[in-house]
C-alpha cells in the first residue's frame, strides 16, 4: 500500500465526519462550519489528485474552488448575521 | 487502483445524501447548503473524470454563484417552508 493510498483514505475519513456533522449539526452555524471544513478537505483531495494523475493542470481547479468556497462561507455567514 | 474507486464511491453516496437532505428539510437555508455540498461532491467527480474545465465551472457556479442567489431569494421571500397539505 503506497502512502498515497493512505493519504486519499484519511481525506476520505475527514470528509466523512464533517459530512456527519452537517447532517446532525443542530444549528446553522454548525452546518455552515461543516461545509468550509468539507471545502478545506476537498481541496486537499483535489491537490492530492493532481499528484496522482500526474497533472498539474488539475492544481487550478483547486485554486479556483479555494477562492470560490472561501466567498460562499462568508456569504452564508453574512445571511445568518443579517447583513446580507 | 481500488483507493479511487473507494474515493468516487463515497463521492457518489455523500451527494445522494446532501440530496436528499435538501429535499427533505423545510429550513431552506439548510437546502441551499446541502446544494452546495451536492456541487462540491460533483466537482470533485468532475476532476476524477479528467474534466477540470467541467470541474472548475461547477466549482464557480455551484458554490458561489447559486448560493448568492439563492440566499437573496430567501432573504425577499421568507426562510422556512409552510405545511401546505390540507
Amino acid at each position: 500500500m503506497n502512502i498515497i493510498d493512505v493519504v486519499i483514505l484519511l481525506i476520505g475519513v475527514s470528509l466523512f465526519a464533517s459530512f456527519i456533522r452537517f447532517l446532525k449539526g443542530p444549528t446553522m452555524s454548525d452546518r455552515a462550519m461543516a461545509l468550509d471544513f468539507m471545502s478545506v478537505v476537498v481541496v486537499s483531495l483535489m491537490v492530492v489528485l493532481s499528484f496522482v494523475f500526474d497533472r498539474s493542470i488539475y492544481l487550478d481547479v483547486a485554486m479556483v474552488y479555494a477562492l470560490i468556497g472561501f466567498v460562499g462561507t462568508v456569504i452564508i455567514g453574512r445571511y445568518l448575521e443579517g447583513g446580507l | 487502483m481500488a483507493t479511487l474507486v473507494i474515493i468516487t464511491v463515497l463521492c457518489v453516496v455523500l451527494m445522494v445524501v446532501a440530496a436528499w437532505f435538501a429535499i427533505r428539510t423545510s429550513d431552506l437555508v439548510s437546502a441551499v447548503i446541502g446544494s452546495s455540498v451536492v456541487s462540491l461532491m460533483a466537482s470533485v467527480l468532475f476532476l476524477i473524470l479528467h474534466a477540470p474545465d467541467v470541474a472548475m465551472t461547477e466549482a464557480a457556479i455551484g458554490a458561489g454563484l447559486s448560493t448568492f442567489v439563492f440566499l437573496i431569494a430567501i432573504r425577499k421571500t421568507e426562510r422556512y417552508e409552510k405545511d401546505e397539505e390540507q
